[in-house]
């Protein structure tokens, strides 16, 4: 039954698919499926098999609205089909089906500017993903404040678990940001961009970073201590490179965003927060 | 209307692990997260649908735990695929338990069904032969999640489109059987049962009188959408009168049990549903003819 159910073709062509022809030969359906009053067996079969691929596209429109208004209404239902057929579900829930939608994008045949579109999926997926990770609070003024001086060079800032950070080859964040507004939406052009993707008082924010900016959240991210990921800012040359009014605009950002969690790396004795 | 048919005897039949009835409830749904943490509508109780909470940390999990300080929960799931030959997912299973604690559900609720095999999950209630094989291995995996939950599980009857000629008894005479030998609740969703007794041509009523009534811990009372040579389940809509008729019917055996409003497409707004599941008041019994167990909300 589920070879018949999960099939994209029509129900004929369901029920003579070699997964569905190994289980029960087209002419022997009425021998496990009954007919109704009104119904065939394959009529009543194809009930189940027309909401199957409704039910992938609903899924999969609540996590990624913005490839569905750039794919079109046809455009989306044949990249669901597609989808669905590549990375079926396999988890108790629906909100997982989207995992790998970047991943297909990567490579999908036929699909026109196929790279704004794994950029777009990109975006969507952190979207998900920051919406629902646990709660982190996030590092207080006053838990700052507490940190000594000489200690900030060997920390190690935590970023929350709701956070994402995406370099980008497309300007997809302008994009998705102009079809909730409704406003006039521009063709793909290639434009490098940042984002760090993050929730805040669960609501999730995007928000956009210079590629210094960038380079130097993913160090931090990543674990670098505050001191190296500093030094290493301020060291870059030509656009990566960071000024010391920059860094300091950019802390007071992030931190009043709520991006990082925690500090690691305190010595026991000042370890008081 | 239905066609004249002997009237239920009247059997008050307290359920075997003495679930209080909670009530007229509704599905909290997402639409409604607002409405219902600023109005705080005197709704008796919520259902939560399991699995749209398993998994996040976020806004759902905090408007859920608000709504669990404020009223009674149960959980109700459709991805435990309790038919399926598949083994039991024993992480899902960890985290619904980890959620019913957090929730204090009164009871968790899954469909007779399965979901999908080999791995795969097709996200449909789909049905089961009614025989005795199946009905010696859905019992065996009743008894290990019941036994896993530490509660006993209460089962749906689903609404269903196609039937099985390996099929050896009624579908209320395999949940009654299930029942007893499984040891679970029952959830009767009257709606189902007019929607298969359409899709397969039996009297409703014959089923309604069929299940054990001291089995039937909740109710589900739901519209659906008519297309003449069948009928969908798409909780889209007003229940019909003979929806109705049947959920009294069954309410004079069973006395009354906690009761839901089902509507999970084109949600109207909270008002609305809230409405059509209080008309339940109507059909269900007199407190004067509850036994008293019932009465003090026991």
């Amino acid at each position: 039954m589920q070879e018949v159910v999960v099939h994209p073709g029509s129900i004929d062509e369901a029920l003579a698919s070699r997964g569905a022809r190994a289980e029960v030969p087209p002419p022997r359906l009425g021998e496990i499926v009954l007919p109704s009053r009104t119904l065939s067996p394959a009529q009543r079969m194809e009930i189940y098999q027309r909401m199957y691929p409704l039910r992938m596209e609903e899924a999969l429109e609540i996590d990624y609205p913005t490839l569905k208004a750039f794919l079109g209404e046809s455009g989306f239902r044949r990249f669901v089909r597609e989808y669905v057929a590549s990375f079926p579900s396999r988890s108790y829930t629906l909100n997982r089906l989207g995992d790998h939608v970047p991943e297909f994008l990567r490579t999908a045949r036929g699909l026109r500017h196929r790279a704004f579109c794994h950029d777009l999926a990109r975006l969507e997926l952190a979207m998900t993903e920051v919406f629902d990770e646990v709660e982190t609070p996030a590092l207080s003024a006053a838990a700052v404040g507490a940190v000594p001086a000489d200690a900030w060079p060997s920390l190690r800032l935590r970023p929350i678990a709701a956070f994402r950070l995406l370099e980008l080859r497309y300007p997809v964040n302008a994009y998705l940001q102009a079809v909730r507004d409704g406003a006039r939406r521009r063709r793909p052009r290639r434009q490098d961009g940042w984002l760090a993707v993050f929730r805040r008082s669960y609501r999730v924010r995007r928000l956009e970073l210079s590629r210094p900016a960038y380079r130097l959240l993913s160090d931090l991210a990543s674990g670098v201590p505050l001191g190296e990921a500093v030094v290493a800012a301020a060291r870059r040359r030509g656009p990566a490179s960071a000024g010391q009014t920059q860094l300091y605009r950019w802390f007071r950002e992030w931190m009043k965003n709520g991006v990082f969690m925690g500090l690691e790396g305190l010595e026991p004795s000042t370890n008081r927060l | 209307m239905l066609a004249s048919h002997p009237p239920a005897p009247r059997v008050f039949a307290l359920n075997k692990w003495n679930f209080p009835d909670l009530g007229i409830g509704v599905g909290l749904r997402t639409v409604h997260f607002g409405h219902i943490l600023a109005k705080r509508p005197s709704v008796d109780w919520f259902e939560v649908l399991s699995e749209n909470f398993m998994d996040t940390g976020g806004h759902p999990l905090w408007v859920l735990d608000q709504v669990a300080e404020r009223y009674p929960i149960a959980l109700h799931g459709v991805s435990m695929s309790i038919g399926s030959t598949d083994p039991l997912d024993r992480e899902y299973l960890r985290k619904l338990k980890a959620l019913a604690a957090r929730t204090r559900a009164h009871w968790v609720s899954d469909h007779l069904c399965w979901t999908g095999v080999a791995g795969r999950n097709v996200h449909d209630l789909l049905p089961m032969p009614y025989n005795e094989e199946a009905l010696r291995h859905t019992a065996a995996r009743v008894r290990q999640v019941s036994e896993i939950l530490e509660r006993p599980l209460v089962l749906e009857n689903p609404s269903s489109y196609v039937e099985f000629a390996s099929s050896t008894m009624t579908e209320w005479d395999f949940l009654s059987r299930l029942a007893l030998e499984a040891d679970c609740g029952l959830l009767l969703d009257v709606n189902n049962v007019y929607v298969s007794s359409f899709n397969h041509g039996f009297d409703p009523r014959t089923y309604i009188d069929g299940v054990p009534a001291d089995r039937v811990v909740q109710y589900h009372v739901a519209g659906h959408t008519n297309k003449g040579t069948h009928i969908l389940d798409t909780h889209s809509d007003h229940a019909v009168a003979e929806v109705w008729e049947l959920f009294a019917r069954s309410c004079r055996r069973t006395g009354n049990v906690s009761t839901l409003y089902e509507w999970d497409e084109d949600i109207p707004d909270f008002a609305t549903l809230h409405d059509e599941a209080l008309k339940a008041r109507a059909y269900r019994e007199e407190p004067a003819r509850r036994p008293a167990r019932f009465a003090r909300g026991a």
